[in-house]
């Protein structure tokens, strides 16, 4: 059959075509392979190197500062209600002292709402749910006030000694800690919680892209080196010359950009792990059990506050408790006594972590003289509670509210605040090692050898496959 | 596998290509972790078949009521199809080991979030924040409040939160009387073998519509009942995404919708904001 030979002879005819059985076109053909792995190389470095620069940027300062000022908002406005229940229970007591520091303290947690609600706001701009979700927080809080104000300004009237309100000012009361507990903690809360989604999201997803492109960025880097060694041999021998220079150079600017280029990628990654695991996994933690503490906290003013709704509030409270620090109780009693000895167990040896919930995940991973700060504080203010709860049911309201809404030591008050203090520097500590990685991430992506790993990358790579065409050049010249 | 990735990079071809298929056998290994829900054709999802208004088994066979519905949306947020979800029945009793054994993915019943159960369970939700209330005989004129049990028979059903509330919690020396189910504990109410029936409003609400004025609710209710949704321990992206979707059913109004669909009868306040999530770290 006539039609045997070409087929035989096609691949050939298409080396032929190609030029492939001559000497300056085995040399464009090989000048053509380089550039094309130089390009590769670009592409796969520049993928890998936006990796990393979109996992810093969303970790580091979209997601994390999110948490941070979402965690924020919810302590403002939950302190808010706190300190509407202690200036009520304080009733027209004011030599105790708590009210006036109570009414600059509902101010001042106002405007940090304020100022947290907008920075949230910016944050979670291009995102329409989260920054309705803001925007409803405000609305609220408007309304917040007025009930709140309502509130306090019938107390003033009933001219009560401390200890629960007259009923009218408990329904006013009522009818503003729903509006806070149920529409305007809520969202912020659960913006805490999204950003916390957020950071995971893109830690698992560039992370892992950033290993891999390490990966491909070698293997890129070595197929370039690869053909630009062949070259050399190639040209070398047809030419009967040691070496040729442009692709000399093109070859050792490659291996420096591949081992530069790895190395910042490695880094990278490192810098996001130590951002994610040593500060925002930390942070993330923290903001939460901040802002149940607070909670519980308000708890426990509304649990001396509203007797008909004693029950609810004491067993929110005992939830709260073990959500922050989960013993094995069947109730607040057996709570306080499991507590005390699994603090006597850690105090002996700080490894004998015998307890759950966040400061269990907070004290096995990150154990140290900040979270022991904490975790004794918390012991000193649920020790004042069950002071404050026996005195309560020994019918002493006015004992007790003294020992809850005081800010001198040795109250309730001050101690709380001590150990939201505790809890404070231990996020400071963590935001800290945050900020530190994230900075450092940055710094790294930004500045090369030679200015801007953004601005390195085309330029390295053209002017690799410039010094190709140049090295190529005078000896295709030759056949001119 | 990540310092045996590192030197690969950096060395000569072939190891990084070694250090390739390290990586790609590694990522196949990871597949057999911990079973998500997420990216499931379909889904077993265990409700109550005895609780009339949040999980009530008909005569056909199937299932209705606001757990089921709210299992059916999030279920189209997670992309599977209402045809590939099977309903599986299970008790206050069997939850925890219906979710540990996998005979099923997700539970949507009446399952309160609590710090024990977390202890076991990773909790999605609360889809909704209920209130714990007690139920009585109509013509019992003692009791006002939960407080008034002490001495009285009180329902316990094996598995519930609720009993524990009462006995442990508030330290209330009620007399506890077994069951398996509030379903056996309204029966047990009617005929006189328990003085009360204590746990959420909403599933009292649904047997004082079925039982008529044999019963009354005290109306005193005394604790938040957080309804999670219940999904194996350490399923993060699972517990991420069915957040998402329980927000969007309150953004919606689909929230809204169904809870005046089961229980805008009833005398409930009902609550259409959307809840403060539990969180699923």
């Amino acid at each position: 059959m006539p039609s045997q030979e070409p087929r035989r002879w096609r691949p050939v005819g298409r080396f032929r075509r190609l030029g492939l059985q001559t000497t300056p076109g085995r040399i464009r053909a090989l000048a053509v392979v380089a550039v094309l792995a130089i390009g590769g190389f670009y592409i796969v470095a520049n993928v890998a190197v936006g990796n990393a620069r979109d996992g810093l940027r969303v970790i580091g300062h979209d997601a994390g500062p999110q948490v941070l000022a979402t965690g924020d908002l919810y302590f403002a406005l939950g302190d808010m209600d706190s300190q509407v229940a202690s200036i009520l229970l304080t009733g027209r007591e004011h030599g105790l002292g708590a009210r006036q520091q109570a009414l600059r303290r509902y101010a001042q947690d106002r405007a940090t709402a304020n100022r947290a609600a907008l920075q949230a706001a910016e944050l979670s701009a291009g995102d329409p749910t989260d920054q309705a979700a803001v925007r409803s927080i405000l609305d609220g809080l408007g309304q917040y006030e007025r009930l709140a104000s309502q509130a306090m300004v019938l107390d003033e009237q009933a001219n009560h000694p401390a200890g629960p309100p007259p009923p009218n000012v408990i329904a006013v009361y009522r009818q503003a800690t729903d509006l806070m507990t149920l529409e305007l903690l809520p969202p912020a809360y659960n913006l805490t919680l999204e950003g916390g989604a957020t950071v995971r999201e893109a830690y698992a997803a560039k992370h892992s892209a950033v290993l891999s492109g390490r990966l491909w960025v070698a293997l890129a880097g070595l197929a370039v080196i690869a053909a630009l060694v062949a070259m050399q041999f190639f040209v070398a021998a047809r030419f009967r010359r040691r070496l040729n220079p442009a692709l000399a150079v093109a070859t050792l600017g490659l291996l420096l950009l591949t081992i530069l280029a790895v190395r910042l990628l490695s880094d990278e990654a490192a810098h996001l792990q130590a951002a994610k695991t040593s500060g925002f996994d930390s942070i993330l933690t923290m903001a939460r059990a901040r802002a149940i503490s607070n909670s519980l906290h308000a708890d426990q003013s509304r649990f001396l506050l509203d007797p008909g709704r004693a029950d609810t509030y004491s067993l929110a409270y005992l939830d709260k408790s073990q959500t922050v620090l989960y013993v094995a109780s069947g109730n607040l009693g057996e709570y306080h006594t499991a507590l005390g000895t699994a603090m006597k167990a850690y105090g002996a040896n700080p490894r004998d972590v015998g307890f759950l919930g966040f400061y269990g995940d907070e004290a096995r991973a990150h154990p140290g003289p900040a979270v022991t700060a904490v975790l004794s504080r918390f012991q000193q203010f649920q020790t004042d509670d069950q002071r404050i709860r026996q005195l309560a049911g020994a019918g002493q309201d006015r004992q007790a509210v003294m020992l809850l809404t005081g800010r001198t030591a040795g109250s309730s008050g001050y101690d709380f605040d001590q150990y939201d203090q505790a809890v404070v520097s231990l996020i400071g500590q963590h935001r800290g090692t945050f900020d530190q990685t994230i900075r450092a991430g940055d710094r790294e992506l930004g500045r090369s050898v030679l200015g801007n790993w953004a601005g390195l990358l085309p330029l390295a790579a053209l002017v690799a496959a410039v010094l190709v065409v140049a090295g190529v050049w005078a000896r295709l010249a030759e056949y001119r | 596998m990540k310092r045996g990735r590192a030197k690969a990079g950096g060395r000569a071809g072939a190891a990084a290509v070694a250090a390739l298929a390290l990586g790609l056998s590694m990522a196949a290994c990871s597949a057999t972790g911990p079973a998500s829900i997420m990216g499931q054709q379909t889904l077993r999802i265990g409700v109550k078949a005895d609780q009339p208004g949040l999980g009530l088994r008909l005569p056909d066979g199937g299932f209705a009521g606001f757990d089921v519905d709210v299992a059916r949306y999030v279920a189209a947020k997670l992309g599977v199809h209402p045809d590939h979800i099977t309903f599986v029945p299970v008790t206050s009793a069997t939850r925890e080991t219906a979710l540990e054994n996998g005979s099923v993915d997700m539970v949507f019943a009446t399952y309160s979030i609590t710090p024990q159960r977390e202890t076991k369970v990773t909790f999605g939700g609360p889809y909704y924040v209920a209130h714990q209330d007690t139920m009585v005989r109509a013509g019992d004129t003692a009791i006002h409040s939960v407080h008034d049990l002490k001495g009285k028979r009180l329902c316990a059903v094996t598995g519930s939160n609720s009993w524990k509330r009462v006995t442990q919690q508030l330290n209330i020396a009620a007399i506890l009387a077994p069951a398996a189910s509030y379903s056996s504990c309204v029966a047990m109410l009617t005929d006189g073998r328990t003085d009360a029936v204590s746990t959420d409003d909403l599933i009292l609400a649904g047997f004082a519509a079925r039982a008529g004025p044999a019963v009354r609710i005290v109306n005193a209710p005394f604790s938040y009942e957080r309804y999670g949704i219940g999904i194996r321990k350490g399923d993060l992206s699972g517990c991420e995404a069915v957040n998402k979707a329980v927000s969007q059913m309150y953004l919606d109004g689909t929230a809204a919708a169904l809870l005046q669909k089961w229980f805008g009868k009833t005398r409930l306040q009902l609550d259409t904001h959307v809840p403060q999530f539990e969180g699923c770290g």
